[in-house]
């Protein structure tokens, strides 16, 4: 009775538990112990199988451009928040002696509060708009995409919302572009 | 400055970060490639595949335990990625002329490995589509029985009859008499 292809194939993967009983009779079977070595063979030839290089690299899809997200040596990030943290104590430590500098100075001249600062900048946008608005273009021939022949603050500014969204969309669509090579 | 573990590369992959990915696909992208071209036979075709395993694992990288290793796992994505394609691809499809070059041989050497490799890979490409993922999961990824059975959801039997048949035509192609 000799050894089934299952048992011998089984013994080889390491998947049987009969291994004492298959070895003892390979060491007395000439033809099973002939068909052990073919499938041995057979093992060796699949292992000898050499890896195959690449010809591309599929890292790259993976990889978002150097000059689009520069990474910062650590070095550097550690030294520019130790500035950082510097510049603050100095500040911190100095501003009470530049108090102290200023004083005689004080009463020649008054800072404005924040409320007076605003008004000041609502002031000039007005008067800015305002400005623009008495701008008017040359005549033009009649045609239906003749522009309005005076720009006025409501046009002005739903020019320069829309040129802002415009810009802040190209942007973000660039970068998420460039981020997420996957998408 | 010390190299990253795979699991670290996994943890910042997932927070978002393709060059930790891109650092993965960099160290295993040689052996998955080798996976697919093993049960393909086709440079183009494994090279698609080898990018399409990545990406495939990178969009399932939430699922992926942490604890467990990356190479055996993309490895078997790869194989069964392969294993899809063919069963998709009835036709068998064409085989390379070149490959198999070890530039560390002598000529002689390497014409010799070079022609007994393209006997084995002919041998393998002429194996139906679910023997050669067997092959490739037992004889090169190292799976056992129980393992490939759950890998690829078929019965044991169905592992080992595969297996063995497929070691079976093998053996006579490669070890017939001339």
């Amino acid at each position: 009775m000799h050894l089934t292809d299952e048992q011998l194939n089984e013994y080889l993967d390491n998947e049987t538990a009969e291994r004492a009983v298959i070895e003892a009779h390979l060491a007395s079977c000439g033809e099973c112990a002939a068909r052990l070595f073919t499938l041995q063979a057979l093992f060796a030839d699949l292992g000898s199988l050499p890896e195959v290089n690449l010809s591309t690299d599929l890292a790259a899809r993976f990889t978002p451009s150097r000059s689009l997200t520069p990474q910062l040596p650590r070095w550097l990030t550690l030294t520019a928040t130790l500035q950082a943290a510097a510049a603050l104590l100095l500040a911190t430590l100095a501003a009470p002696f530049a108090a102290q500098m200023l004083e005689p100075y004080s009463s020649m001249y008054t800072m404005p509060s924040p409320a007076d600062i605003l008004t000041e900048l609502q002031f000039n946008f007005f008067t800015w708009t305002r400005s623009f608005g008495s701008i008017s273009l040359p005549e033009f021939p009649p045609n239906p995409f003749a522009l309005p022949a005076e720009i006025t603050p409501a046009i002005l500014a739903v020019g320069m919302t829309s040129m802002l969204l415009a810009w802040a969309f190209s942007n973000w669509w660039l970068l998420h572009k460039k981020s997420n090579r996957l998408a | 400055m010390n190299t990253p573990t795979d699991r670290d590369l996994l943890l910042r992959a997932r927070r978002g970060e393709t060059e930790a990915y891109g650092e993965l696909v960099t160290r295993y992208q040689t052996g998955v490639f080798n996976v697919c071209y093993r049960i393909l036979h086709n440079r183009s075709d494994a090279e698609d595949l080898a990018q399409e395993t990545f990406i495939r694992a990178y969009d399932r990288l939430y699922t992926f335990d942490l604890e467990r290793e990356f190479s055996p796992w993309i490895r078997r994505v790869a194989a069964n990625l392969c294993l899809n394609y063919l069963e998709a691809q009835k036709p068998v499809a064409e085989l390379d002329e070149d490959r198999d070059e070890d530039k560390t041989q002598s000529p002689g050497e390497q014409v010799e490995v070079k022609e007994r490799s393209e006997q084995i890979r002919t041998a393998l490409a002429s194996l139906p589509p679910h023997y050669r993922v067997v092959v490739e999961l037992r004889h090169y990824q190292d799976l056992s029985y129980d393992e490939i059975a759950n890998e690829l959801e078929i019965p044991l039997s169905d592992v080992k009859s595969h297996l063995f048949r497929a070691r079976k035509l093998l053996a006579e192609k490669l070890h017939a008499p001339d």
